[in-house]
């Protein structure tokens, strides 16, 4: 029996819109394991990006229960969910997110700024990350001069710097070429390989070949959680 | 753990400074007041060293000194003046003054020779404590004293700029001249009286009507010069500056008492100077704080105004922070930090500014402005103050924005 990262129950998202209101999510069970490559597939507006952000604690559910690591985290308050953010969470994104006027170094660091590890030790951290992403030689540069899967390497980078519980990633590839794509999955695969545990937004069908399961989204509902 | 303060002084720093233009216009309103301050409070700082200095030279704040009232106009039968008598009689009613000293007018200029030289000098009768109420004494020879004074003795103490015209190298004491139609023994040289006064035309001193002088005793001019010397001033010297003012109060009922009841003459006391020229000064201080404060104000909104934008600029910067694990205080403290850094550059280039215009100002307008250490340590607190006041709300605004909706932002 795997371990359970990841564990929601009845997870509720409804937007007041003030006439009417909006379901985002409409009871998603969903169970994650502990070294898993999921993705999570469906149409826009399916609520796939609602599941991603409660998941990555950047929103709280309206009804239901999360629970990350055996602990509830959907009734946290905003500071906790700072914390739970920078230390068990690594979010990768389709626009890379990277902050264009620092360079890639500082933008790696970011997190554990934040965590408060000291200026020395965050930086060779820092080194050491983007050396396993193959950007070892690029570390003063910034965003803006480097290629979209470079700038999504260095997003993989800053997502795995505090060595998170669970690494999001949300449409990855969307924004890459084929090429760079496949390059960024591989990496994906790479670290799923170490033991990481990935949950991954997607419409790429290339990502079905290396997810172990894939679990459909639409209208707010989980359709199929099908081991793949 | 929360960001450190080092960290958000560098993170802003390096915002202002990828912002300079931005920088430096929304900290125009800031400079200005700064400005504004240093200059004001040095300019009052100055204007009262000015005044002070001058009083003192003018025998310190202890002087006390009764004029002819020039508002009150004389019937027939009332003196505006004093005799000899009654000068002795207000003398023995004030045994708690230090000094006493009436004297004959000095815009009187009279004919002085020595030995073919000859100039023109206004020549004073004066009581002995003249040199120490005036904080003036000879630098040769010797001063009048109260044996010349009693004995209406035909001596005379002369200024320097009489010595050099009359005697010119030659040693002055002892020797005869002639003034008044009668001739007197020199028997003193007064000190240098020199302070610098700048203007157009160089440095000048200001207190050279004082070396073309001559003293002789009161009595003398009285009694053997002329019966036409009227004496309507005199002086006397508290003995403290609390007594001043209780001095100053028996002396107005005396002199009331001794024209029955009409005010002949008026008594004004140099701390009465020194507190009216602290009044105006105040005035001054107070309005033009009012306009720095005004602009201190202005500047403030302003920057409030711009962090609002930038935070706006910066939405998705912010989302990406507290994706990353930045707390709400994490954000609160990077804004309020950089609007600090803002308004305290502000505040430097308003110091910076304001020395150099006092540089100019103070030479133009011929007087040593004073700038304190404290008055620098109050602009640099005064603009970090608007800093913090006027970056809460942006750095509130900032803290609060929703993670999902921050990182949507385009």
């Amino acid at each position: 029996m795997q371990d359970i990262v990841i564990r929601t129950e009845n997870l509720q998202k409804v937007y007041d819109m003030g006439k009417h209101k909006v379901t985002a999510l409409d009871g998603v069970d969903v169970e994650i394991y502990k070294g898993e490559f999921l993705a999570i597939m469906g149409p826009s507006g399916s609520g796939k990006s609602t599941l991603m952000h409660i998941l990555g604690c950047l929103d709280t559910p309206t009804g239901g229960n999360y629970i990350l690591e055996a602990q509830e985290v959907s009734k946290l308050k905003k500071r906790q969910l700072a914390a739970v953010r920078n230390q068990r969470i690594g979010f990768v994104f389709q626009t890379f997110n990277l902050l264009p006027h620092l360079n890639i170094l500082k933008n790696v660091e970011l997190p554990q700024m934040y965590s408060g590890v000291s200026p020395a030790k965050r930086k060779n951290r820092a080194i050491e990350i983007l050396e396993q992403v193959g950007l070892g030689d690029r570390l003063r540069h910034k965003p803006s001069e480097l290629s979209g899967g470079q700038r999504q390497r260095v997003a993989i980078a800053r997502a795995i710097v505090n060595n998170p519980a669970i690494i999001l990633a949300d449409e990855p590839t969307g924004n890459l070429d084929t090429n760079s794509g496949s390059d960024i999955l591989g990496i994906f695969s790479e670290l799923h390989d170490q033991g990481n545990t990935i949950i991954m937004v997607t419409h790429d069908p290339r990502v079905a070949g290396k997810a172990n399961r894939i679990i459909h989204i639409i209208d707010g509902k989980i359709t199929n959680g099908d081991i793949a | 753990m929360a960001i450190s303060l080092r960290e958000s002084v560098v993170v802003g720093l390096s915002d202002l400074w990828i912002r300079k233009v931005r920088t430096v216009v929304t900290v125009m309103g800031i400079v200005l007041g700064t400005m504004s301050i240093i200059v004001v409070l040095s300019l009052v700082k100055g204007v009262n060293n000015m005044t002070e200095q001058w009083l003192q030279e003018r025998g310190g704040a202890t002087k006390i000194s009764v004029y002819r009232n020039w508002e009150y106009n004389v019937t027939n039968r009332e003196r505006w003046y004093f005799d000899y008598k009654e000068l002795r009689l207000i003398q023995s009613l004030i045994p708690e003054a230090l000094y006493f000293n009436p004297t004959s007018n000095e815009w009187r200029h009279y004919r002085s020779y020595y030995n073919g030289n000859e100039f023109w000098t206004p020549v004073q009768g004066i009581f002995p404590d003249f040199e120490k109420i005036e904080e003036w004494t000879v630098q040769q020879g010797r001063f009048i004293n109260n044996f010349d004074l009693d004995a209406y003795n035909d001596v005379i103490v002369i200024g320097t700029t009489v010595k050099k015209e009359l005697f010119g190298n030659e040693n002055p004491i002892g020797k005869y001249i002639y003034v008044m139609d009668r001739k007197f023994q020199v028997i003193g040289v007064m000190k240098h009286r020199y302070m610098k006064s700048r203007n157009q035309m160089g440095d000048e001193n200001a207190l050279e009507y004082l070396n073309q002088r001559c003293f002789v005793p009161l009595s003398t001019v009285m009694h053997k010069v002329s019966n036409e010397v009227y004496i309507r001033a005199f002086t006397v010297k508290a003995k403290t500056v609390s007594g001043v003012t209780p001095l100053k109060e028996k002396l107005e009922n005396i002199l009331l008492n001794l024209r029955h009841g009409h005010p002949v003459f008026m008594v004004e006391s140099a701390k009465d100077q020194i507190d009216q020229n602290s009044q105006d000064t105040m005035v001054f201080k107070i309005i033009f704080i009012m306009i720095s404060s005004i602009s201190l104000f202005v500047g403030g909104i302003v920057i409030t105004n711009i962090m609002l934008a930038t935070i706006q600029e910066r939405t998705r910067e912010i989302g990406i922070r507290m994706a990353t694990g930045a707390r709400r205080i994490d954000i609160f403290i990077q804004f309020l930090v950089q609007t600090v850094l803002t308004t305290l550059i502000g505040g430097i280039l308003g110091i910076l500014l304001g020395l150099s215009i006092l540089d100019k100002v103070g030479s133009f307008i011929n007087m040593d402005v004073v700038v304190d250490a404290h008055m620098i340590v109050l602009a640099v607190v005064i603009s970090a103050g608007v800093g913090l006041i006027f970056g809460i709300a942006p750095a509130i605004h900032a803290s609060n924005l929703n993670p999902v909706k921050a990182l949507r932002y385009e």
